[in-house]
């Protein structure tokens, strides 16, 4: 029989202003193995918790129930109480007396009477618990990251330099993402080139990180210390090993595609490094274009090898490697407006253009070599429109977010333009300035200084005549339709999620939210760890991010991860689910509504009724996956999966109490 | 004799002699002339037992689960609500395709023993023809939408919620927990029902009206995106409780809810509320 020991806290005034904490301590001595019942004005703090110790000791409790806050606040601390106390940690049950009702209620009678039945409920279900022990499983010692942008370079350094072993895959033949396109970063103008590639080749060069680039994620199983992961090498047709990365299959190769580094505005070769600065810095061959590959014709850059490194038999490679945690870094892609804004031309009109492809154009190592240029003759633009929001802050049309780096790249742009171009007319549409960075704000006054027009509304149409295009929007600020002559137009298109991410996602094994990025598991306490264990977030997969806040949270993941990876052994969940081989009947619905593929169904050497052998499906719980949410347990009809500590009998006893 | 009842001894004598199955499960005339229970036939020299009359009611499918690892074939003649029953159980992993011969019967409506008008679960069928077979026996006849088979729960929904309450303790008053609907159920095939489960405190062995209450509208969420729609719950119910009008109102609601569903009309298609996907309704967070 249990001896419970009951704790009512006032938590301060938030319970008790409410709730008459006395009365339900008094209550509560009559509840069925209620021993002993106290209140306190604050049971989480040091004396609170000797409190609980001693009275364990001096009433000889086995069983605790606290009435406080919300388990996701103390449970934990309580469970720790315990344990110090001397008893099962898991004997330990809550009653949520704060958030589920002092804090919704008014009515001090009304709420104390709530608060008895909670406690009642609570001293049920302590009659029922269990102990529960928890088991160890071992971590390996090497992280994965996925996505070597700029994110995923940062996290595989902090993680690396801890002395830990990282693989780094990216799935483009160079590592470096989105940052080295950019031409100056904001506020400081720094070279963005100059500050990621350095980072590329510490990348390159670091002893505990072994790079994987032009590779993708296939296949993880397992669970956290120990996801066991396929990675496919695609086909490269260039020995890495033997090429010097001299470039001169590149001058050769006779078939010029447009190059996706330089968003179509420039031009590369079949064989190819996406830029000067790639790491690698050697080339892969582009299967879909090569005319060697594709007709069996040319071979040139064969011939001209020096060391005889291209290989048109190249195949893909696939590989398992085992790891102890995932960091999630694969950034963003910008919407496709041309799909859309059949307003702004549906991408129609050459010099309608983005913001990554006005960082290509103005940068030094782009395409025009920093020259700005319209794409349609070539001529300098002496009238610039920058529309802000494309995509983003559309709900109806787009996406209902704001994508938080458009505000300053925009000033950025609209800076460079003037700068770069003395005589040039500059117009800003926007819906706000969001400018909230250290020394953001500064920079966009600047930029209003420098002489760019900011229009605060919306163009509702842009159109070609002659050579010039006319947007045609409004100026909500004084109420009237305004019309610019634009040489070029800009767009701040949104961010979303990269291609293929949500994929990623089921493959790894978590869920992206509706906008499919990358769910944290508690927007404020947990922002770069996901649902699934030992799997962390860093960068833009999360949310739209400006390079400042990327590189923080790649940190703050790595940090994670070595805090992940310096245990040797890891303690697990006791409060999982556990499938009753004797009463499942191998349906598999559990296996379906699983969220985080932690159920299977395996064979069962077993006898029938009649006594002949025969083997059984039944469904059996990976320990290491399950995170207890009970999602297989209200699915099962014969309730043979059940959730410890959560167990069907224990509910129905919370439940039965209440109509006692 | 008519043609269907030839063709059933017909295909069942190939069936068992060349060894394809070694027992077929079909109807023969028992003691009644107005009941037809069903034939369990082993000997091909046997086959003149089975017979195809008005009264062949009882589904044929459940059987199986008397003996689910038997080694043997086993050959199922098999009406539209008992071809939907086999999906029942393929789905839910109880019995394997490759063990059974299904022998399908275009199937035109049996009839009540008592009234000797069409049954009640005949008269609401929606998939008179095999939805899945082997072999098939008769003319197919098309798939019927049926709606007024939800009438008798429209009719419940009008009654105010007090005016509910009270229909059903007055219906499950009458419940003798004979267990019947369960173990005729295609859809109520675990190992262990939760009813028998005393230890773990869903509900007691006493009789009493709202421990029926309990079982019956337990049966009735457990079967809820699953039920076939076979009503044999409703034709072996011995007090007459109308269980039918308590799926078909589950029925009803899962298909406004997650749009049309009919569980059992193949063995592929998951049920709405077994399997997980971003799309699910989540309007309660």
């Amino acid at each position: 029989m249990r001896r419970i020991g009951v704790f009512i806290c006032h938590c301060g005034s938030n319970i008790a202003a409410t709730v008459d904490c006395a009365k339900v301590a008094e209550a509560a001595r009559g509840f069925p193995g209620v021993v002993y019942s106290a209140d306190y004005k604050y049971m989480c703090s040091e004396p609170g918790q000797e409190f609980i110790k001693a009275a364990i000791a001096q009433e000889d409790l086995n069983a605790i129930v606290v009435a406080s806050c919300t388990p996701r606040m103390h449970e934990l601390t309580f469970r720790k109480t315990l344990a110090n106390g001397g008893l099962n940690p898991y004997l330990f049950e809550m009653a949520n007396l704060r958030e589920q009702c002092s804090w919704v209620h008014t009515d001090k009678e009304k709420a104390t009477v709530k608060a008895i039945d909670l406690v009642k409920m609570a001293a049920a279900k302590a009659n029922k618990n269990e102990e529960l022990t928890s088991s160890t499983m071992p971590v390996h010692k090497k992280a994965l990251v996925i996505g070597a942008g700029i994110a995923g370079m940062q996290a595989a350094l902090d993680i690396a330099d801890a002395g830990h072993q990282v693989v780094l895959v990216e799935r483009e033949p160079t590592i470096g993402g989105k940052m080295p396109m950019l031409d100056k970063t904001f506020p400081t103008m720094d070279c963005s080139a100059c500050i990621s590639t350095p980072k590329m080749v510490e990348v390159a060069q670091h002893p505990n990180i072994e790079l994987l680039a032009y590779a993708e994620v296939t296949e993880v199983k397992g669970f956290i210390g120990s996801f066991t992961v396929q990675i496919r090498q695609k086909a490269k047709y260039v020995d890495h090993d033997k090429c010097t990365g001299c470039g001169l299959c590149e001058t050769k190769c006779p078939s010029k595609v447009p190059n996706e580094y330089d968003l179509g505005l420039g031009q590369r070769a079949c064989i190819y490094k996406p830029f000067a600065q790639a790491v690698p810095n050697k080339p892969v061959i582009d299967p879909l274009h090569c005319r060697k590959l594709v007709d069996n014709k040319c071979g040139l850059c064969a011939k001209v090898c020096p060391t005889g490194a291209v290989n048109y038999q190249d195949a893909e490679r696939l590989f398992t490697d085992t790891f102890g945690a995932i960091v999630m870094a694969t950034g963003y892609d910008l919407y496709p407006w041309e799909e859309i804004y059949g307003e702004y031309g549906y991408g129609r009109f050459p010099d309608v253009i983005t913001g990554l492809q006005f960082e290509r154009m103005v940068n030094a190592s782009g395409p025009t070599g920093g020259k700005l240029k319209r794409p349609s003759d070539g001529q300098e633009p002496k009238s610039v429109v920058f529309i802000k929001c494309v995509g983003s802050r559309e709900p109806a049309k787009a996406k209902g977010y704001c994508s938080r780096a458009c505000c300053m790249y925009t000033a950025k742009h609209a800076h460079q333009v003037l700068d770069k171009i003395p005589d040039a007319a500059v117009y800003v549409f926007y819906m706000d300035v969001r400018a909230a960075g250290k020394a953001y704000d500064e920079f966009y006054e600047a930029t209003l200084k420098d002489g760019a027009v900011y229009l605060r509304g919306r163009v509702s149409k842009i159109y070609q005549e002659g050579s010039k295009l006319i947007v045609k929007g409004e100026d909500s600020l004084l109420g009237r339709p305004v019309q610019v002559t634009a040489d070029l137009v800009v767009l701040a298109t949104a961010m979303i999620p990269s291609q293929g991410s949500r994929e990623l996602a089921q493959t790894v094994g978590f869920l992206p939210d509706l906008d499919g990025w990358y769910q944290e598991a508690h927007p404020k306490l947990r922002p770069v760890e996901t649902p699934t264990a030992g799997v962390f977030l860093a960068g833009a997969c999360q949310g739209p991010k400006d390079i400042p806040d990327t590189v923080a949270q790649a940190g703050a993941a790595a940090a994670k991860v070595c805090g992940l990876l310096s245990k040797s052994q890891l303690e697990t969940n006791p409060m999982t689910a556990r499938s009753n081989p004797a009463i499942c009947s191998g349906c598999g619905l559990c296996v379906a509504v699983c969220p985080y593929k932690a159920i299977q169904l395996i064979s069962l050497a077993d006898r029938d009724r009649y006594g002949k052998r025969i083997n059984r499906t039944v469904a059996d719980v990976n320990h290491g996956l399950c995170q207890g949410c009970g999602a297989c347990t209200v699915t099962c009809r014969s309730g043979a999966i059940d959730l410890q500590g959560f167990k069907n009998n224990q509910i129905l006893e919370e439940v039965d109490a209440l109509w006692r | 004799m008519n043609a269907i009842q030839i063709k059933m001894r017909e295909v069942a004598g190939q069936l068992l002699s060349l060894g394809e199955v070694d027992r077929v499960i079909g109807w023969e005339k028992g003691r009644f002339a107005h009941q037809s229970p069903p034939a369990f036939i082993t000997d091909e020299t046997k086959v003149e037992r089975l017979i195809w009359d008005e009264y062949c009611l009882t589904g044929t499918a459940k059987y199986l689960l008397d003996d689910p690892y038997r080694a043997g074939k086993t050959g199922l003649f098999a009406r539209g609500c008992d071809a939907r029953a086999i999906n029942r159980l393929i789905q839910d992993g109880q019995v394997k395709r490759e063990n059974i011969v299904i022998i399908g019967i275009c199937c035109t409506g049996m009839s009540d023993s008592v009234s000797r008008q069409m049954a009640a679960k005949c008269c609401d069928c929606t998939h008179p023809t095999p939805v899945v077979y082997d072999l098939m026996i008769g003319e197919p006849v098309k798939p019927v939408a049926k709606p007024e088979r939800f009438k008798a729960v429209a009719e419940l929904e009008q009654k105010a919620a007090q005016e509910k309450s009270e229909y059903w303790t007055r219906q499950f008053a009458k419940c003798i927990r004979c267990y019947a609907c369960r173990n005729i159920c295609p859809a109520c095939n675990c190992r262990e029902c939760f009813a028998d489960q005393y230890r773990v405190g869903w509900l007691g062995k006493q009789h009493h009206t709202a421990e029926n209450q309990v079982f019956g509208l337990t049966r009735a969420y457990h079967i809820a995106d699953r039920c076939i729609e076979c009503g044999e719950c409703a034709r072996v119910c011995p007090v007459g409780i109308p269980l039918m009008e308590l799926n078909r109102k589950l029925i009803k609601d899962i298909q406004q809810l997650f749009g049309d569903y009919h569980a059992g009309v193949d063995s592929e298609t998951a049920p709405p509320l077994g399997r997980y996907s971003l799309d699910d309704m989540e309007e309660f967070m």
